[in-house]
């Protein structure tokens, strides 16, 4: 073992990979994933926040305003709107500007709601981290709950679990959003209800993957108590997917909150994404792309490192 | 495993009670569909931003909206001078901004500075710019002052009831108010709130201070649906404007809170696009520039069926460009056009269509279709432009029908003319013809069907002109209706905007708001916010 510094005390992150029952990797091994990540992470979002900018201005609609069809306003006033709404400046020099903008920490200011993009979304984000982490709390305590039921007893609770799961699977978001607000119910738990079928299906299939294994089944045969073995043999096989799992679904928990947001008129980023994108609102429309593209990265990346344990 | 199911049922309920809000208070509650897009009483062109002009802004005059007269405000006189270029306004004593700095001639010379400077491009502000030069003003005394117009400006004193009056002085600069409201919070997306302004300067007979209503919610819901079902569970207690499916339902369900105020100013109307420049060919083109295919096309096309089945029988016939709700000015001389399938064949003929096994085709030979955009979304409207398509294809005609989301459609109608005829609704809010100078003029950028000409097409199209601009420089109230009337009557015959039909204004009121009287002007329920009160809420039955 070449581990540099860390070999006889080890870092973090070695640690970290001990508890998520895989053997300690070098040091140097681990920063290199993790530069390797930030790397990719940066370019992707960057990446991202072009891609945003360019399907914005060659949107249909983009540089207009509903002001324009103002009977009131003046020739004058008119070609001011037109003037303002327009794009001033070519594609590649306002990404290049937008980006430099961007390292100085300013996000632009939104055309549509005539307020700095930094405000909004220090003002949204909080509603969209209470919908995703309810949500996800939800699917969690639901899925893996029904998950270890299912695997620990005979088959009534997987068929009724996984029949459940089915349903809800089957039930497009913006329904079972809509079911909620007519039950008076707070739609943020259809974020729940939308990540269970998935938390659910994936949990179940790796517990009883694990339990599965022939050690677990002598155990058993030899008359173990059934929560020692689950806790002892069943869990710390499936943890390492189970993480991985867990940081995919912070990414798909971002993506449900988007359409049950602007559905259920629930002020979070979702809500600001869909009225950006009505509205062709450039720099919110980039600034939100790039954020909702970097949760999405950095989820998929702690999944992935998450999961450096397994053998 | 009972433990898990009962420990996400009590999850479940415990935040299903905190959310399903109750209303607590003298609070009315209602819904804007957007944020407020500023914060500026002088910059106000949307809803939301509109809706909190009116309850916290104060003004020199305010049109009654029931009886479409100008009353005294924070003007309790005013004169405007023979040539119509001049208004002395005679100002209200002891009144106060919220924030406690009294308001003087000063505070109004301040307002209207702002208002008519030419880089801030305020719509209020282009109302009165019937001319180039600058706007004076001259104090004789703190409540007295007198603003010069460089040329007339026809319903001088009416333009003053969009003019919220700042302050000169307050640190506070536009949040420091005169009207009835000032904001007390705002959270983006969630809700605006108001406060009652303590300086408020009205009282009612028994001295006590007006409103009653001590705060006003404004929740930020742009589902309209969810909106309904707010009201119905009590937790809102007004609806602006209703769908006539929502107004419907909610008849059924709550039959004491629907209210049909009758025809509204707003109008549906659809146009074909005439202009040169339009990428679209050429034979279309003289389709439709052809007043003969235009009147054809509206005498197919039901209105009755439209309303009747769109507007579940809350709209009418439209018949001209002002609504019969505008008093002063509709041409009651105007009956709405026929629905005869026979006249419009007639009149297909008469510039060389033909219809052939059931297709109608033009001197040419080419079969007449054309695309109708409108906006997405719209439920209404999407059923019209279907009811015209089934209209249209009974002589021979055939419409394909295009929705486009807003923007897209608006960078259609006003850039790239990429398009062959519309469906759209206007919104209209001014009584005065003299606001919709920009569409009826050949020039105007908002002349839709041929914007921005440089000279009028054709002879109807410069006698629009002349009239629009005569009755705009003339102070003979008589004289206007004459030039007004003359512009519906060319408008009808040539039908350069079909218009459909005229909505009625559908709202809805809760049982415990009192005072209200709706009227088809907006804004429709609260205009008299200062007289409404709440019966369950605490407040003192005046």
């Amino acid at each position: 073992m070449t581990s540099g510094g860390s070999a006889d005390k080890p870092g973090m992150a070695d640690l970290a990979l001990s508890l998520a029952g895989g053997e300690p990797r070098p040091a140097r091994a681990v920063v290199r994933k993790l530069a390797r990540h930030l790397a990719r992470i940066l370019v992707v979002v960057l990446l991202g926040g072009f891609l945003g900018a360019t399907l914005v201005r060659v949107a249909p609609g983009y540089g207009v305003d509903s002001e324009e069809l103002d009977s009131r306003l003046s020739a004058e006033s008119l070609r001011a709107a037109r003037r303002a709404a327009a794009p001033q400046e070519g594609l590649f020099p306002f990404y290049l500007h937008f980006c430099e903008r961007l390292l100085h920490g300013d996000l632009g200011e939104s055309r549509l709601l005539h307020m700095p993009v930094r405000q909004l979304v220090a003002e949204r984000f909080p509603e969209t981290a209470k919908s995703v982490g309810l949500g996800l709390a939800l699917a969690w305590t639901a899925g893996l709950g029904l998950a270890t039921a299912a695997v620990m007893t005979a088959g009534g609770v997987d068929l009724l679990a996984g029949l459940l799961a089915s349903v809800l699977v089957c039930i497009p978001a913006a329904v079972l959003a809509l079911l909620f607000i007519m039950v008076q119910a707070p739609a943020r738990l259809a974020i729940g209800l939308i990540l269970f079928p998935k938390v659910f299906q994936f949990a179940r299939n790796l517990l009883a993957d694990a339990a599965a294994r022939p050690h677990v089944l002598a155990a058993r045969a030899r008359g173990a108590a059934g929560v020692g073995v689950f806790l002892r043999h069943v869990l710390p096989v499936a943890g390492p997917q189970l993480l991985a799992l867990g940081g995919i679904s912070v990414s798909m928990a971002f993506a449900a909150a988007i359409p049950v947001e602007a559905l259920c008129d629930l002020p979070g980023i979702g809500q600001l994404a869909w009225q950006a994108a009505m509205g062709r609102d450039l720099a919110l429309l980039v600034d939100l792309t790039m954020i909702v593209t970097l949760l999405t990265l950095l989820a998929n990346s702690a999944a992935d490192l998450a999961g450096l344990g397994r053998p | 495993m009972k433990r898990w199911i009962l420990c996400l049922g009590l999850i479940f309920a415990t935040v299903s009670t905190r959310c399903a809000g109750a209303q607590p208070g003298s609070e009315l509650r209602f819904c804007i569909p957007s944020d407020p897009r500023t914060w500026n009483p002088l910059l106000v062109e949307d809803d939301a931003s509109e809706t909190i002009r009116y309850l916290t802004g104060g003004v020199l005059v305010r049109l009654n909206r029931q009886t479409q007269q100008l009353e005294p405000e924070l003007a309790t006189a005013w004169k405007v001078s023979r040539a119509g270029n001049a208004i002395s306004f005679t100002l209200r004593r002891n009144v106060r901004f919220s924030d406690g700095s009294a308001f003087t001639a000063r505070d109004v010379a301040y307002t209207i500075a702002q208002l008519m400077d030419p880089a801030l491009h305020s719509p209020t502000g282009d109302a009165f710019r019937a001319a180039p030069g600058k706007v004076i003003t001259r104090i004789a005394d703190p409540y007295q002052i007198t603003i010069l117009f460089p040329a007339p400006v026809v319903g001088l004193a009416k333009l003053f009831d969009q003019v919220a009056i700042l302050s000169a002085t307050s640190p506070e600069h536009e949040r420091a108010v005169l009207g009835p409201y000032q904001l007390a919070d705002y959270r983006g997306g969630s809700f605006v709130l108001l406060r009652r302004n303590p300086n408020y300067w009205k009282h009612d007979s028994a001295g006590r201070p007006l409103p009653y209503i001590q705060s006003v919610r404004l929740d930020i819901e742009q589902n309209r649906d969810i909106e309904l079902l707010r009201l119905l569970r009590g937790e809102i207690d007004l609806i602006g404007s209703l769908s006539p499916e929502s107004y419907d339902r909610l008849s059924a369900k709550a039959p004491g809170m629907a209210v049909d105020a009758g025809v509204s100013l707003d109008s549906e109307q659809m146009w074909f696009n005439q202009a040169p420049s339009a990428p679209i060919a050429e034979y279309k083109k003289a389709w439709f520039r052809s007043t003969n295919f235009r009147r054809a096309v509206s005498e197919s096309i039901h209105r009755d069926d439209i309303i009747r089945i769109v507007f579940h029988g809350h709209a009418r016939p439209a018949v001209s460009w002002i609504s019969p709700a505008n008093r002063a000015w509709f041409d009651s001389k105007l009956a709405p056009h026929a629905f005869d399938r026979s006249e419009a064949l007639r009149l297909l003929a008469h510039d060389g269509f033909t219809l052939v096994n059931g297709v109608l085709h033009d001197r040419a030979g080419h079969a007449v279709e054309f695309s109708l955009v409108t906006n997405a979304g719209n439920t209404p409207r999407e059923r019209m432009a279907a009811m015209i398509q089934q209209d249209l294809a009974a002589i021979g005609i055939r419409v394909h029908v295009v929705t486009l989301d807003f923007s897209s459609l608006i960078e259609r109608i006003t850039r790239s003319l990429n398009y062959e005829a519309c469906l759209l609704g206007l919104v209209n809010d001014d009584l005065d013809p003299n606001a919709q100078m920009n569409v009826w003029l050949s020039s105007g950028e908002n002349h839709q069907w041929n914007p921005g000409e440089k000279k009028p097409a054709t002879a109807w199209e410069a006698e629009i002109d002349r009239l629009m601009r005569a009755q705009a420089a003339s102070l003979d109230a008589k004289k206007r209706k004459q030039d007004v009337d003359r512009v519906q009557e060319i408008v009808w015959k040539q039908e350069p905007f079909i218009y459909l039909v005229d909505k009625d204004a559908l709202m809805a009121v809760s049982p415990n708001l009192h005072n209200v009287s709706p009227v088809a002007l907006r804004p429709q329920v609260y205009w008299n916010i200062d007289w409404l009160w709440l019966s369950n809420s605490g407040s003192r039955r005046p």
